[in-house]
C-alpha cells in the first residue's frame, strides 16, 4: 500500500469525480461536500462502473407519530453515488449499499497534504 | 649377516607397518594443507575481491525467456535453483524480480464534471420556498392549507410555464430527481386530471404524441 498522487484539491471542484486507474484497480475519487472519499469502480452486483452513474440525495420517508408515512422526501445530510447498469445504491460516505449495509464497496483511504490528494492503494 | 632377498623383505614389512602405523599419514596431510593454502580462509573470501560479473548477453536473456515460457516460474524455488549455477543467465532477470517493485502510476481514465450549478434567480427562490412549504403542509397532514383555488393557480401557471420552455426548445425533465420522490400513482393522479380539465381522451394525447415530437 503506498500513497499515490491523484491531484491538486484546488483544481478539484465540489461535486467533481474522477475515475483513475492504480495498477489493476479501478477507483472513483469523489468530492462530497469538500471531503474527498475513494470507492472501487466495480460494482458489487455484477462489476457495473459502480462510481460513474447518478449521484443523488437519499430519499427517506418520514413517518409520522402514528406511523403513517409523511411521503417520500430527499435527505439534506446524505448523499449516494448509484450504479449507472441496475441501480445499486451506496452511500457516499461509506460504501455501503443503502438496502443491505453489509454489503460496502472497497474503500480507500485519502491522505491531503496541503493542497495535495492521495489516495493509499 | 643378511641375504639381499631378507632384506628386501625387511624394507617391505617396515612399509606396512608404516601404513599399519599411520606413519605415512603426514604426507597426506601435506597435500592436504597444501590445499587448504591454495584455497582462501573464509575471511580472506569476504575481502577478496569477487570477479566481475558478466551481464547475460541478449541471447542468454532470450533464452531465460525461453525457460520461463516453458514454466519455470519466476521468484520460485526452482528458478532460484537455476540463478544459482554458474554464469546462469537468470541471474540478471531474477535480480530484476528481486528489485522493489516501481510505485504503480496513477492513470485518470474519465474526469465526470460536477453537475451544471444551479442559478438561483429571486424567483426560482420564491418558488422553492412555496414547494417547501407546500410539502410541509402535506407532511402535517392538514390538506386544507392550500386551498384548491392556490393549487388551480399553481398548476396552471407551471403548465404554461413548462410548455413555454419546451417550445422554445429548453427541454428538461419536469421533475428531475425529484421523480424520486413522487409516487407513480400521483402522477397519474395528476394526469389523468389535466387531461380532464381540457377535455381531452388519453386516445387525443397519443394522437398528438405520434404526430408531433411532445
Ligand atoms: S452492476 Fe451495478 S447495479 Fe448491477
Amino acid at each position: 500500500m503506498a500513497e499515490q498522487f491523484v491531484g491538486k484539491a484546488s483544481e478539484f471542484k465540489d461535486g467533481e469525480r474522477q475515475i483513475i486507474r492504480i495498477g489493476e484497480d479501478e477507483i472513483g475519487v469523489f468530492r462530497h461536500q469538500g471531503e474527498f472519499y475513494a470507492y472501487s469502480n466495480f460494482c458489487l452486483h455484477q462489476g457495473g462502473p459502480a462510481c460513474e452513474g447518478l449521484t443523488i440525495a437519499r430519499v427517506i420517508e418520514p413517518l409520522r407519530e402514528d406511523k403513517t408515512s409523511m411521503g417520500l422526501h430527499f435527505s439534506e445530510t446524505d448523499m449516494n453515488f448509484v450504479c449507472p447498469w441496475h441501480g445499486y445504491e451506496y452511500d457516499m460516505k461509506t460504501g455501503a449499499h443503502i438496502a443491505d449495509p453489509r454489503v460496502k464497496l472497497r474503500k480507500y483511504d485519502i491522505v491531503r497534504k496541503g493542497d495535495e490528494v492521495y489516495v493509499v492503494a | 649377516m643378511s641375504s639381499p632377498k631378507a632384506s628386501t623383505r625387511t624394507k617391505a614389512a617396515a612399509k606396512a607397518a608404516d601404513v599399519k602405523s599411520g606413519a605415512r599419514k603426514p604426507v597426506a596431510a601435506k597435500a592436504k594443507s597444501a590445499k587448504a593454502a591454495a584455497k582462501p580462509s573464509l575471511k580472506e573470501a569476504s575481502t577478496k575481491k569477487a570477479p566481475a560479473q558478466v551481464d547475460p548477453s541478449p541471447a542468454q536473456k532470450a533464452a531465460f525467456l525461453k525457460a520461463m515460457a516453458a514454466g519455470v516460474k519466476l521468484d520460485s524455488a526452482a528458478s532460484r535453483a537455476l540463478v544459482k549455477k554458474k554464469g546462469s543467465p537468470f541471474a540478471a532477470t531474477q535480480e530484476a524480480v528481486n528489485a522493489p517493485a516501481p510505485a504503480p502510476k496513477v492513470e485518470v481514465l474519465r474526469r465526470i464534471p460536477a453537475p451544471a450549478a444551479i442559478i438561483d434567480t429571486p424567483e426560482s427562490k420564491t418558488a422553492l420556498a412555496l414547494a417547501a412549504l407546500i410539502e410541509k403542509a402535506i407532511d402535517s397532514g392538514d390538506l386544507g392549507k392550500v386551498q384548491p383555488h392556490a393549487q388551480q393557480a399553481l398548476v396552471a401557471a407551471l403548465c404554461k410555464l413548462y410548455a413555454a420552455h419546451a417550445e422554445a426548445g429548453e427541454r428538461f425533465n419536469i421533475l428531475g430527481q425529484r421523480s424520486a420522490t413522487v409516487a407513480a400513482t400521483d402522477v397519474m393522479v395528476v394526469c389523468g386530471a389535466l387531461l380532464k380539465a381540457v377535455d381531452l381522451q388519453v386516445f387525443e394525447l397519443g394522437m398528438w404524441q405520434s404526430w408531433s415530437s411532445g
